[in-house]
């Protein structure tokens, strides 16, 4: 509670006056002659104290007038903004409106973005003269105030959605901060909002409640955009098994489905968008979903031709939140990656390169090829220029060259793959110093001659997991290992991603700087009947699984990570050139079907592209008909967009200082709120008609005890 | 038509300055207003002829005489037997007493015990003067004379409410002094303790005497008019009490109510006349009282 004129409070004091004259001055009754006495006597004493009690009740009244008088016209003001001093002062009003692509919610024919605008824009016509509007949003860009309050309203209309959008207490307290800085008026700070749970995070809150009291002055009022039961159907991140396809590999997808206030199965639609032209329907499939409303997606493409493929996946169903019923990828499909193989004799190589690239399939087919392999042996390995190769795969090494381990080692650090295939012609002591020990898992301990065979226990490693959906059909155990490699403890970062049967470590991965090496305990060169000595295993004779599982293996150590073609929105894009794609200006193509020509500053080998706002496919070409640079990528809205649970309402106020922020649900509480926190709750009409009150019953119950003798 | 019967009115009586018209002029108002003759059916001898006169009982018309003067006379009376009337005069200073009114409860009880004794002397009964304060002050031996008439008004012109009083001994004082059966006719606010002017009165019943007890209250007494705070003041004690009188009418009216009941029982058991007064009421109502008891005497 304060009070407008709080001086006026002293004149409580004159509330003495009646006290003194109660005390000293007390005004004598009518004197009367009264024969009949005997029957007043009786009950004199009962009626005295009656009198007394009316004395009491009649200087009650008297100081209560008083002191009534003084409180009302002291104006106090209920839960008024409390700001001293600053009473009359001009307005500093900041309006925040979270303009995430959530606000875009419909709910009676009106997104929530819109309704939170047009509260907004309502509240601008009720502010007086002279105050001082802000509009922000969560997009990045700072603000100031407006010139005037026409300005703030056109910004108003104009917001458009953030798809990106910052930390909703970010934007508050660049609020609270601009305000704040208008020390000599009333400061005040609106956010429209849906309360979305997502946004009000434990850390936003104290991060705000921080925020908060450094500006002690500022009121902060949220106001309510959100629905109470929100309901919505959507498509979560689509889930790659990876985005560079070779020749042959079929492009798979998962696409996660959440709904929430809606039970019907929904359906889903696969899309590719040539590059000219409307988009293809590739494949439909109806979700079943789980009782809490998730559900999962699987689609294959196969044979995707050579070149960049962009599609989206869609719930066709309409319902209130559309912006999340639409996901958007790219692939490439690259020409084979080149492999080479390297043996102690061209010989060794022959099962992997014909695990690789079947020579049945002829020269022709090659372009189709997942892989093109080049074989050579260890002697001419320091020849070669790895750079060329996508992956290495070293069959049954013996102890090479230092020099040409650490050429297999810088190659792995620029990103190369390395297969080590450990077999027969490895050393213990050799393998266990120099670069080697950089490329391989562990340290070698022995060879052992434990029969067993390959049995790994899980598939959801990238290397495995094409083999998952075959998972329990995979007769492991009829390809028998006679021997293999043991290894010490594993270095830092190297991890295990398959055993033998007898639990030894048979398949071990290392990342290596970019590039990353797996080293698999026992060879797949070795001969069934070797001369001298026992075969090590009978992998190469095992086509099933042993072939899907060396192209998946080769396929891993041939990929690119850094080849994401996949973003959120608001990211920078970055799209690596290859050599024979790099070149010195291109065309951006956004969703919105403008194109924009960008220049590359020489030698760069990769486009950045900061303008990923609008949520699409995107291209990027150059070199015109020739086709020299087709790329693309996608950008996809945040997940958590798709987040609607709400915040409780009771659980947040409770959790900001009360006496700082207030909750409203409609423009009308807005308003109320505006009037109180600018000046207050007037109490004076009320306090003022119940000092008429007091005073009415001061002046009955006086003229009934004082009442002047009948002339 | 103006009548005499404003005469009955306290606030006209008091205009008349002279206590014998006065009580002509109630006696006069009040037996004009009667519709049958009061003096019917007494037991009395025949003693003259007079006017017939409107409210007369025509049984009473001689038509013997009518017959000689065409004139309507109707036959008078005497009373065979003489009552001996007592007039007793509380003198207390509460009978001085008056709140808006036109006559003080003294004035009020003289104007009525002169219109008795005229109306007594009048039936050629013997009336007779006693006042009392603390004990009995005057007596005037009862006479039937006409000149009773001017002794006994020109004492009660001459009384003046004296201090204290104490009813009980004076009474009893009075039913000592008197000897043979008589009406006592008590004039008094009676602001003492009923017990013991209850015990005085069955005393004097005792004695073989009819009471007619006059309670003659102010108005004011009997309504408690006041309003708000006041202070009141016994004019005999000269205690004060401060009350606020609003509150405390409806508590007052309850005593005062409680007093009179309690006087009517009493009274009523012990074959006492009692009779509720205050000044602002019409004397007729005394009168009558005193006929309906003479009536009885007959």
């Amino acid at each position: 509670m304060g009070f407008l004129t709080p001086a006026l409070l002293a004149g409580a004091s004159l509330i003495a006056v009646p006290i003194l004259l109660h005390l000293i001055m007390r005004r004598q009754p009518q004197q009367l002659t009264f024969p009949a006495l005997q029957f007043v006597r009786k009950r004199q004493q009962a009626n005295r104290r009656k009198l007394n009690l009316r004395h009491l009740l009649l200087l009650a009244l008297r100081c209560g007038l008083i002191a009534g008088f003084a409180f009302a016209l002291a104006r106090p003001t209920l839960k008024g903004s409390g700001l001293r001093g600053k009473e009359g002062a001009p307005l500093a009003v900041a309006l925040v409106v979270d303009n995430s692509l959530r606000m875009q919610y419909i709910h009676e024919n009106q997104t929530r973005q819109d309704q939170a605008t047009e509260m907004a824009r309502g509240l601008l016509t009720k502010l007086p003269e002279g105050t001082e509007v802000a509009v922000l949003d969560r997009s990045r860009a700072t603000s100031g105030f407006a010139v005037d309050v026409a300005t703030a309203e056109s910004r108003l209309r104009n917001l458009q959605p953030e798809s990106r959008p910052r930390p909703l207490e970010d934007a508050l307290q660049e609020a609270l901060e601009l305000v704040s800085n208008r020390e000599d008026a009333r400061q005040e700070v609106f956010l429209f909002s849906d309360l979305s749970a997502e946004v009000w995070t434990e850390a936003a809150i104290s991060a705000l409640n921080e925020t908060l009291a450094e500006f002690p002055d500022i009121r902060l009022y949220l106001v309510d955009v959100g629905i109470e039961t929100p309901s919505n159907r959507s498509l979560g991140p689509l889930e790659f098994r990876q985005h560079i396809l070779r020749p042959g590999e079929p492009l798979r997808l998962d696409v996660p489905v959440a709904t929430a206030g809606s039970d019907n199965d929904p359906l889903i639609e696969l899309y590719i968008s040539p590059a000219e032209g409307e988009p293809i329907k590739r494949g439909q499939q109806i979700v079943d979903l789980s009782d809490d409303g998730q559900g999962q997606a699987a689609f294959e493409l196969d044979a995707l031709p050579l070149g960049t493929h962009q599609g989206f996946v869609q719930l066709p169903d309409t319902d209130p939140l559309m912006i999340d019923n639409k996901r958007y990828f790219t692939v490439e499909v690259r020409p084979p990656a080149e492999v080479l193989l390297l043996g102690e004799q061209r010989s060794d190589t022959l099962y992997l390169r014909e695990t690789l690239s079947p020579s049945s399939l002829g020269e022709a087919d090659q372009t189709t090829a997942r892989f093109k392999c080049t074989t050579d042996r260890f002697a001419e390995a320091s020849r070669l220029d790895f750079a060329d190769f996508s992956a290495v795969c070293l069959l049954d090494p013996p102890p090479l060259s230092e020099e040409l381990w650490q050429s297999l080692l810088d190659y792995a650090n620029d990103g190369g793959g390395v297969g080590i295939f450990l077999g027969e012609r490895a050393r213990a002591s050799e393998f266990n110093e120099g670069a080697v020990t950089q490329l391989l898992p562990a340290k070698l301990k022995r060879k052992s001659r434990y029969e067993t065979y390959l049995r790994p226990r899980r598939l959801d490693h990238p290397a495995l997991a094409a083999l998952s959906p075959y998972a329990e059909l995979i007769p492991w155990n009829a390809v028998p290992v006679f021997r293999y490699w043991e290894f010490d403890t594993l270095v830092g970062d190297a991890y295990l991603i398959a055993r033998f049967a007898n639990n030894e470590p048979a398949l071990l991965v290392r990342p290596v700087g970019q590039g990353r090496t797996l080293t698999l305990a026992t060879p797949y060169s070795d001969p069934p009947n070797p001369r001298g000595r026992e075969p090590w295993n009978l992998l190469p004779l095992g086509e099933w699984p042993f072939v899907p599982l060396m192209n998946e293996l080769v396929g891993y150590l041939s990929q690119s990570d850094n080849d994401s073609l996949s973003f959120q929105a608001g990211e920078t894009v970055s799209l690596n050139l290859p050599p024979s794609q790099r070149v010195s200006s291109y065309v951006l193509y956004p969703p919105d079907g403008q194109s924009i020509r960008r220049t590359l500053p020489p030698g760069d080998d990769a486009i950045r592209i900061s303008t990923t706002r609008n949520l699409g496919n995107y291209r990027v070409s150059s070199g015109g008909a020739s086709g020299q640079l087709k790329r693309g990528f996608s950008v996809n809205l945040l997940p958590e967009v798709s987040e609607l649970k709400r915040i409780d309402p009771d659980a947040l106020m409770e959790a900001l200082p009360k006496q700082q922020v207030r909750l409203a649900d409609t423009l009308t509480d807005v308003e109320r709120y505006v009037d109180i926190g600018r000046s207050g709750r007037e109490l004076f009409p009320y306090l003022i008609a119940l000092v008429a009150l007091v005073w009415g019953s001061e002046h009955l119950l006086a003229n009934r005890f004082y009442r002047e003798a009948a002339a | 038509m103006p009548t005499v019967e404003k005469y009955l009115k306290p606030e006209v009586i008091r205009q008349i300055a002279r206590l014998d018209l006065r009580a002509q002029f109630i006696v006069k108002g009040f037996l004009q207003g009667l519709h049958a003759s009061p003096f019917h059916g007494f037991s009395v001898e025949f003693s003259e002829h007079r006017k017939y006169t409107h409210g007369d009982d025509p049984d009473d018309i001689d038509w013997l005489v009518y017959a000689k003067t065409d004139k309507y006379y109707v036959k008078k009376f005497e009373a065979e037997t003489n009552l001996t009337g007592y007039l007793v005069m509380d003198l207390s200073a509460s009978m001085a007493y008056s709140h808006e009114q036109e006559l003080t409860k003294f004035e009020y009880s003289i104007c009525l015990a002169a219109a008795l004794c005229y109306l007594m002397i009048h039936q050629q009964d013997p009336v007779g003067l006693v006042t009392f304060g603390e004990k009995i002050v005057d007596s005037l031996a009862p006479k039937s004379k006409r000149a009773q008439i001017g002794n006994i008004l020109s004492l009660l012109a001459n009384l003046e409410p004296q201090d204290k009083t104490d009813i009980r001994n004076s009474l009893f004082q009075l039913a000592a002094m008197l000897k043979h059966s008589s009406i006592v006719m008590i004039f008094s606010d009676l602001l003492a303790e009923p017990d013991e002017v209850i015990a005085a009165l069955r005393r004097l019943r005792h004695g073989g005497h009819d009471v007619i007890l006059f309670h003659v209250l102010d108005q004011a007494e009997v309504a408690f008019p006041f309003e708000g705070l006041v202070e009141l003041k016994d004019p005999e004690t000269q205690e004060t009490i401060e009350v606020d009188a609003d509150a405390y009418r409806s508590e007052y009216l309850e005593e005062i109510e409680g007093f009179r009941t309690t006087y009517a029982r009493e009274c009523r058991q012990s074959g006492i006349d009692y009779v509720p007064l205050d000044t602002s009421m019409q004397f007729d109502r005394a009168l009558m009282e005193y006929l309906i008891n003479r009536r009885n005497w007959g």
